[in-house]
């Protein structure tokens, strides 16, 4: 949104007056909002209704009422309402309410426009926690005060990082934290302001209005406008548009309810009911309340329209499974195979990474033969040059070198850590092999790590989630993949976890309870959670104690053999090298030195560097 | 009643508004008139205009009576105020070289160019509690014809060259190719979020609450986290600077006022291995009015931003957390009835205790949300 350019203003008039004159500011909105302002809300609400759910940031102005008052909603409404609407204000669905009483003087004190405490009469409904109980009509506008626009917000601090996953649809931090909720606590207890999904797109704060009425939102025949004034977002749900609550497709998503509840002025129990003197329950629709007792209000209609097959119903609960005391074995893969007339999964061609200046002019002086990575043109550091490879459908290749040798590096910009400065790599996933994985976006490649690429860490921490449990983990990876049933995932995770020979009873427990030992094994679970085409393992055991890394040594060795994967090995070991693959590149200073088959380069290494590795394995 | 209960809300409010016009503006005091807040509480007048993000002094020291000086209230007041008044120009860029100082210090020297010009200030005053029957004799023999006791300083002596400016010319400063010349980010019609230029994080400094970011920069020192260095400051400024608008007609350049800023220069040492560590870096802070501490809190934020910011929670902390309306206003909203919401919290609560078959201690989920 553009600044207004002043020069269009200053050209046509002489005077201050003049300017004030010819820039279009009614008398009677002087006390609020300028008209430029109020044209700004407007384009930023119409951007929202043309996409549905997503937050359109707004130069949100200073209100007469506090931040966190109202300033969000009140700013909309004065942007929509005009001297002929009628006016509805409530808070809590209290017509009454301080907050309510204080904005309706203030709207219609600015504009003239009517105002009432009946819906059928409101035009513009401007609303703090509720949707009232009457259904509104097809040209009606409610507008919601919210204080905290972002649903994600729980799950992610860094406002950066929520931007990000809602341009990529990347919900699964907020599916795991239900997937959190149940298993801790059996049902999701999120209370208001419930997460949805809007018009199959953008997950949207459902400000705080109580699960009572998100349902109401959804293929409603108003419009409505959401505005957070101290965040400065607008969003909208339009006419007929779907708002579906986030749960799992086996758990019931519920409304609240309270057993035998019942209005104690209107003897109402398809309303939203809140507490009401003590050990009693009242409508918070004070309005609806009012007119039910005056015999005015379609209580028939009202019944069919209210969510009454949402009550809790605690037989219908997934409910709070203990882990699953046998597992189903884990089902075999199933794979796309080799890119088309190949026999590779994976093809690295002549990867290379530079730290520093000089890109390719940095390469020459370096390497073995000059006993150096470091450039002497550029003094860039070159961490790998020229690497190149392929994998086979359920070959497993080794990366051996010290440290510092670059291998990491390779690994590293394989899988989208790093930037490689040269160099492509091609997947028969991705467009049958025929595409630079390096030339796509980085939203892009996130996306394959999801079901392409499985990433086994050093660190088990640069893998895992160490607050969430196991099985959550591995709940991380498949519902990003699209699995929305619980009970699916939680027999996809057991079986999973029965496999790396993690104890069940400790699914769900969380992995920073777990010996690093555990960990490891739970990461390697998560990684092979989407049954990836590819493999890639960095150092996978060099952080365990002998004993536990020779037992997660012999994990892998059975698992590559039966899940079909390409996989790469990263170690600075040929005793796990040769425990996991079957041809290998020899790396030093950033070059490969020396490859051939694993057994051959063991038994009969050529290089003085490979015959080093060797010993020391030997050792 | 009257908080959410039946009719007679707006009867309670408007009693409640009587309570504060009559105690305040109806008391047995005489009334403080403009000119005797301007006089008296420059200070906080000047703080009101920085948070408000306008200046004009006599709107400032309305806002600060009707506030019953609560600074914050104050700059609410103003805000509010602006939002009502259409933008009819926007200025002139300010070249802050051009200010006419008050009071000047260069903490990094001992005998910069230009004087240290000591100024308006108690920072050098014992602070002992005065109480004063009424006010203070005149002193004897007069008052000079300037006001001032000291003789008057000179042109050159009011525009002191920068202590940066000897910095520079020893090549002693990082230098930092000359940024495009961008409108600058105007926070006031556009949200601010990580990832936005530096004038938006200047911006989002100036008019921040000075509480906020004093605390913000403390935290850093005394805090459980933050890496800010303290910093040697060149240069603190309190002076004055002319406004210009383009003439509608002409198009020429027109003064049309003068308004006083605070400026500060940091000098911030740099120790990244990806940094110059030969030479140093500036940090700058200019708010409007009278206030050293927010300048020179500004300034140390500042060079901490651009070194820090972007790989931690810096640039979030200074852009979305020291506005002073928005925490002010959000922890006012706990004021507001929250029965529906807390309605449903207890609901899920009687939830869980239903599930709780299985015997394991349930805990907090994982996302927490405001409401």
């Amino acid at each position: 949104m553009s600044s207004p350019s002043t020069s269009s203003i200053s050209s046509a008039a002489a005077t201050v007056g003049e300017l004030l004159a010819g820039s279009a500011r009614p008398a009677e909105d002087r006390g609020i909002l300028d008209e430029g302002a109020k044209r700004e809300i407007r384009r930023a609400a119409l951007s929202a209704v043309c996409v549905p759910g997503y937050q359109v940031p707004f130069g949100s102005r200073e209100m007469p009422v506090a931040r966190g008052w109202g300033s969000g909603g009140l700013q909309v409404t004065l942007a929509v309402v005009g001297a002929a609407d009628t006016v509805k204000v409530i808070d809590q669905g209290d017509d009454d309410g301080v907050n309510a009483t204080n904005l309706r003087r203030l709207i219609t004190g600015s504009v003239g426009c009517a105002e009432t405490t009946d819906s059928r009469e409101a035009s513009v409904v401007q609303t703090r926690h509720r949707v009232p109980e009457q259904p509104l009509a097809a040209d009606d506008v409610l507008v919601l005060q919210v204080p905290v626009p972002e649903p994600l917000r729980g799950v992610q601090k860094s406002v950066a990082e929520c931007a990000r996953m809602h341009a990529e649809a990347d919900y699964s931090s907020i599916w795991v934290s239900l997937y959190e909720d149940l298993v801790h606590n059996g049902v999701i207890s999120r209370s208001t302001g419930y997460p949805v999904l809007v018009d199959g797109r953008y997950v949207m704060a459902t400000t705080p209005i109580p699960r009572w009425d998100v349902p109401r939102l959804h293929r409603s025949t108003h419009l409505s406008l959401f505005g957070a004034g101290r965040e400065k977002r607008i969003y909208a749900v339009p006419p007929y548009t779907d708002v579906v609550p986030l749960t799992f497709d086996d758990v019931p998503f519920e409304v609240e309810g309270a057993r035998g509840a019942r209005c104690a002025r209107c003897g109402s129990v398809d309303t939203f009911l809140v507490e009401h003197g003590s050990a009693r329950f009242g409508c918070s629709d004070t309005e609806w309340c009012d007119r039910v007792r005056a015999g005015d209000a379609d209580a028939e209609a009202h019944r069919a329209a209210a969510p009454l097959a949402l009550l809790p119903e605690a037989a219908r609960r997934a409910g709070r499974q203990r882990p699953p005391v046998e597992t189903r074995p884990l089902p075999p893969p199933r794979r796309t195979g080799c890119a088309d007339g190949t026999d590779w999964t994976l093809k690295v061609d002549r990867i290379g990474k530079v730290h520093g200046p000089g890109g390719a002019a940095a390469v020459p002086g370096t390497g073995p033969e000059h006993r150096t990575a470091v450039s002497p043109v550029t003094g860039a550091v070159v961490a790998a040059w020229d690497i190149g490879f392929d994998v086979a459908p359920g070959e497993a290749l080794g990366l051996i070198g010290e440290s510092g040798s670059g291998k990491s590096t390779v690994l590293r910009c394989l899988v989208g850590e790093e930037a490689a400065t040269t160099g492509t790599v091609r997947l028969a996933a991705v467009d049958r092999g025929r595409t630079d994985v390096l030339s796509l976006t980085p939203a892009q490649r996130r996306r394959l790590r999801i079901d392409v690429l499985g990433f086994v860490h050093q660190d088990p921490a640069a893998g895992l989630t160490l607050n969430v449990t196991a099985g959550g983990n591995i709940a991380e990876r498949l519902t990003a993949a699209g699995w929305r049933s619980y009970r699916d995932i939680r027999a996809r995770a057991a079986a999973l976890l029965d496999r790396v020979e993690v104890p069940l009873v400790r699914m769900d427990d969380p992995v920073a309870t777990f010996s690093g030992g555990m960990r490891q094994r739970v990461q390697i679970a998560k990684a092979l959670a989407t049954d990836p085409a590819v493999l890639l393992l960095d150092e996978p055991t060099t952080g365990l104690d002998a004993s536990v890394a020779a037992g997660v040594l012999d994990l892998l060795r059975g698992l590559l053999a039966e899940r079909d994967a390409a996989a790469v090995v990263v170690s600075h070991d040929f005793g796990v090298i040769e425990a996991l693959t079957d041809r290998s590149l020899v790396m030093q200073l950033g070059r490969v030195v020396e490859q051939g088959l694993t057994d051959q380069l063991f038994r009969d290494p050529h290089h003085p560097y490979t015959q080093r590795l060797v010993a020391a394995a030997r050792r | 009643m009257g908080y959410s209960g039946a009719r007679g809300g707006l009867a309670a409010i408007l009693a409640a508004e009587d309570l504060v016009r009559s105690a305040r503006d109806r008391g047995p005091q005489p009334w403080a008139g403009t000119e005797q807040i301007l006089a008296r509480f420059r200070l906080a007048v000047d703080r009101v205009m920085g948070e408000a993000g306008l200046y004009h002094e006599a709107t400032a020291a309305d806002a600060f009576r009707q506030a019953e000086g609560d600074p914050l209230e104050a700059a609410h007041l103003v805000r509010a105020h602006r939002s009502t008044l259409p933008r009819i120009a926007v200025s002139e860029p300010v070249d802050p070289d051009e200010m006419t100082v008050l009071r000047r210090i260069v903490p990094a020297h001992r005998t910069p160019d230009g004087p240290q010009l000591l100024g308006r200030t108690s920072d050098y005053t014992g602070r002992r509690l005065e109480r004063p029957d009424g006010p203070p004799d005149p002193p004897a023999g007069g008052l000079p014809a300037n006001g001032s006791a000291t003789p008057a300083r000179t042109a050159a002596q009011r525009h002191p060259r920068r202590f940066s400016a000897l910095l520079r010319q020893a090549d002693l400063l990082v230098d930092h190719p000359a940024d495009r010349d961008d409108e600058p980010f105007d926070i006031i019609r556009r949200p601010a979020r990580p990832g936005a230029p530096r004038s938006a994080v200047l911006a989002s400094m100036a008019r921040a609450e000075t509480g906020a970011l004093v605390g913000l920069w403390y935290r850093s020192v005394l805090g459980p986290d933050g890496h800010i260095h303290e910093v040697t400051l060149g240069e603190v400024r309190h002076g004055r600077l002319p406004l210009r608008v383009r003439h509608p007609h002409t198009d020429a350049p027109v003064t049309i006022g003068e308004f006083r800023v605070t400026e500060t220069e940091a000098i911030e040492d740099l120790d990244e291995a990806d940094e110059d560590r030969t030479r140093f870096d500036l940090g700058y802070g200019l708010c409007l009015g009278h206030n050293e501490r927010k300048a020179i809190a500004m300034a140390n934020l500042d060079i901490a931003c651009r070194r820090f910011g972007r790989d931690g929670p810096l640039e979030q902390l200074l852009l979305l957390t020291t506005d002073g309306l928005d925490s002010g206003g959000f922890l006012e909203h706990l004021k507001l009835p929250h029965y529906v919401t807390f309605r449903s919290m207890v609901e899920r609560k009687q939830a869980m205790r239903e599930q709780r078959e299985v015997a394991a201690q349930p805990t907090e989920p994982l996302g927490r949300d405001c409401r």
